[in-house]
């Protein structure tokens, strides 16, 4: 019986309609897993029974299995069992058992045709008679007698649906019998229901639906680039967003990432720029400065400053790279640019590329005047702060954003210079006073020098003096207390007449010392206090420089 | 047009998301239903425990008439598995039975995780030291699980 069946379905066969797959079938019966073939895991399909071990498999595929790793033998198909590997071989269906085959045989199935439209469900025997016999959704050809295209049975009897129409929702272009499986499975405007929410979309829009808006779809929380490992359903997840700190979060700490990365775009553009502004300004250098060349080869590097003033001009910030020392040179023109002023063009020709000219060579010598038709208003701070004297500060300095800047680097270098000079001033002036107070202490150990010599001298006045008294009082032999006293006192006269002119004599010695003594003043004016004692001193005692 | 997935494939996916084996994960690719993730615990006991290997695993056309390919993409210090993750499993090669399924294969390779086999090795290198010093062998080995087979958070 089931050899005639399987004739039948043979000489039925249409091109349009393969034989049907029975592996690929869907069941409608639950079906005991003893039913099922180890190999390709669906209920048997022309079962097998394994004589040496009595395992069952299709027949196809323990063949498929036998022959992928055996080579043919003579004896007919034999292998180990898949199950149990049990050297085996293929046995006669007769082998099989009858009850296997119609327990299979039995399972209810889906037409194949189900994802056309079709909703039989038939016994599994009966699958191949369905499609080829009954079903509506089997292709068969047109029943109009010119026409050998094909069309599904159902609509066999419309006549002919072979001509051109086009799909009301999509415009697509197509022949009439295929429109019906066009809506049903390819149309891009159809209407499908989302298999996540059950809500019903257009094809177009399901993949949007599902990433965008699909309310069951899983979604993972904003912050999960900060670390919040949750996942949940859309419509919770604008729940827990609320709560989330990363949710929060994340938006501020976006912006900042994305600033974060500007500024460091910004900084890398900067740096670049400063790179080329260094180098244009070492090229410049070395064109103004070129060392121990003679000022006849310099006008050789003419050749040089096109590129170099191309460069400083094309990168639009040329006053940026100005270096306040050397700049001199043609800081002014820029200002000359800005202000617009008398022939710009011509003084920066002067500046960047004439280096033969009287105002380029005398860039690094001590600046004498500035020509008076130089229209810049700070020429006079480059005279002070290009002198030879010192070195240009800041040769290195960085770029200026503006006039300004450069102004205020000028101001700030000008006042280093100040503090210098009043540095060397103080010095100066520590070393002078130094110097006067070492004459003072010289003047003053000789002044105390000349002091004990008159007091010595005075101890020799005063024992010459009473020896002279002890001498008269000898003399007259019955001395009275008055007489006494009245020759002492004439005693005295006459030795006070001596000491009077050894008095006259010391006080023209004070003068010549007071003298000598203004002098030291002169030089240390501020140590007044010593002086002064100095001068007492001088006063009382200065005889000695006469005797 | 690509032929229809075999019923047998489909199942067997099914079937890893249902009912999956305790320690082994298998995820099939959205474009690709022959390829699968596979994640394998390291058995208890063993020195992989606490470390999560993660393997690749195609089913070739022919499957299951021919076994699938699988190969460990986390490094692992074993005997039986190569710098390049290939595996020395009979069942891999010449013992492969149509009747094996994924599920089986994972299976195995978990338990050869369990109990090297230095005897029949693939990597000679490891298992010349796992021969000499199994110790030492050993400890490479939970340091090498602790290295590259952290599970990620
Ligand atoms: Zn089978
Ligand atoms: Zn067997
Ligand atoms: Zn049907
Ligand atoms: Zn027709
Ligand atoms: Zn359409
Ligand atoms: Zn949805
Ligand atoms: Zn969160």
């Amino acid at each position: 019986m089931e050899e005639s069946h399987y004739l039948n379905c043979k000489s039925r066969a249409q091109n349009y309609n393969p034989p049907v797959d029975l592996r690929l079938l869907d069941y409608v019966s639950i079906y005991d897993n003893n039913l099922m073939c180890a190999i390709c895991r669906c209920p048997f399909v022309d079962p097998v029974v394994l004589s040496e071990c009595d395992h069952v498999f299709c027949r196809d595929c323990i063949r498929q299995s036998w022959n992928s790793n055996t080579s043919y033998t003579p004896l007919g198909p034999r292998g180990d069992c898949p199950t149990c590997r049990t050297p085996a071989k293929l046995g006669p269906r007769s082998a099989t058992s009858k009850i296997l085959v119609n327990l299979v045989d039995e399972l209810v199935v889906h037409c194949p045709k189900r994802d056309d439209g079709c909703k039989a469900e038939v016994r599994r025997c009966e699958v191949q008679d369905h499609v080829n016999i009954y079903c509506g959704y089997t292709v068969i050809e047109c029943t109009d007698d010119d026409c050998t295209l094909p069309v599904r049975r159902k609509d066999a009897a419309q006549g002919c649906l072979h001509f051109g129409v086009s799909c009301l929702s999509c415009h697509k272009e197509l022949q009439k019998w295929k429109l019906e499986a066009h809506w049903r499975s390819e149309c891009a405007d159809r209407r499908v229901h989302c298999d996540m929410c059950k809500s019903s979309v257009f094809y177009r829009d399901l993949e949007a639906h599902r990433k965008e808006a699909c309310p069951a779809m899983s979604v993972s929380c904003p912050g999960k680039a900060l670390g919040c490992t949750s996942r949940s359903k859309r419509g919770h997840a604008e729940l827990h967003a609320k709560s989330c700190t990363f949710a929060k979060l994340a938006p501020v700490l976006l912006k900042q990432q994305e600033r974060l990365d500007e500024q460091e775009a910004a900084q890398k553009e900067m740096s670049r720029k400063l790179e080329v502004l260094e180098g244009g300004f070492q090229n410049m250098q070395g064109i103004l400065y070129p060392p121990g060349v003679e000022t006849s080869q310099r006008s050789a590097d003419n050749s040089l400053t096109p590129s170099l003033q191309e460069r400083l001009f094309g990168s639009g910030t040329a006053e940026s790279t100005t270096p306040t020392g050397t700049a001199a040179g043609y800081d002014w023109t820029e200002s000359a640019v800005d202000e617009d002023a008398v022939s710009p063009a011509e003084t920066m020709h002067t500046a960047f590329s004439s280096a033969t000219s009287p105002r380029q060579r005398a860039a690094p010598l001590p600046p004498g005047p500035r020509p008076a038709d130089l229209p810049e208003p700070f020429s006079s701070d480059f005279d002070i702060a290009s002198p030879t004297g010192f070195p240009p500060p800041a040769t290195n300095g960085g770029p200026y954003a503006s006039p300004l800047h450069h102004l205020l680097s000028m101001h700030e270098s000008l006042r280093d210079e100040m503090t210098r000079v009043s540095s060397a001033l103080s010095e100066l002036d520590g070393r002078h006073s130094m110097q006067i107070l070492n004459e003072n202490l010289r003047t003053r150990e000789e002044i105390s020098y000349l002091a004990a010599q008159t007091a010595g001298l005075q101890r020799q006045v005063h024992w010459l003096t009473s020896s002279a008294l002890q001498r008269q009082q000898g003399r007259s032999p019955t001395p009275g207390a008055s007489s006494s006293g009245a020759g002492g006192a004439m005693m005295d006269a006459g030795a006070g007449a001596g000491v009077e002119a050894a008095v006259g004599a010391v006080s023209t010695a004070a003068t010549a010392l007071r003298g000598a003594a203004r002098m030291v003043n002169v030089g240390g004016n501020g140590s007044g206090s010593g002086t002064g004692t100095g001068m007492r001193r001088g006063t009382s005692e200065e005889g000695r420089t006469k005797l | 047009m690509t032929a229809p997935l075999p019923k047998r494939i489909i199942k067997e996916t099914e079937r890893l998301q249902t009912e999956p084996v305790p320690g082994i994960s298998a995820q099939p690719h959205d474009d690709n239903a022959r390829y699968f993730d596979v994640m394998v615990q390291g058995p208890d006991g063993s020195c992989y425990e606490g470390g999560v290997f993660s393997l690749e695993l195609f089913l070739p056309d022919d499957y299951p008439m021919t076994p699938p390919r699988i190969r460990f993409l986390t490094r692992i210090y074993h005997p039986n598995i190569d710098r390049l993750g290939r595996i020395c499993l009979d069942v891999l090669k010449n013992n492969w039975s149509p009747a094996l399924q994924i599920r089986t294969i994972l299976l195995s390779i978990q338990a050869l995780l369990g109990a090297p086999n230095p005897e029949d090795p693939l990597n000679e290198a490891v298992a010349k030291q796992w021969k000499e010093n199994q110790g030492e062998a050993i400890k490479t080995a939970r340091e090498w699980t602790k290295l590259y087979a952290q599970p990620k958070q």
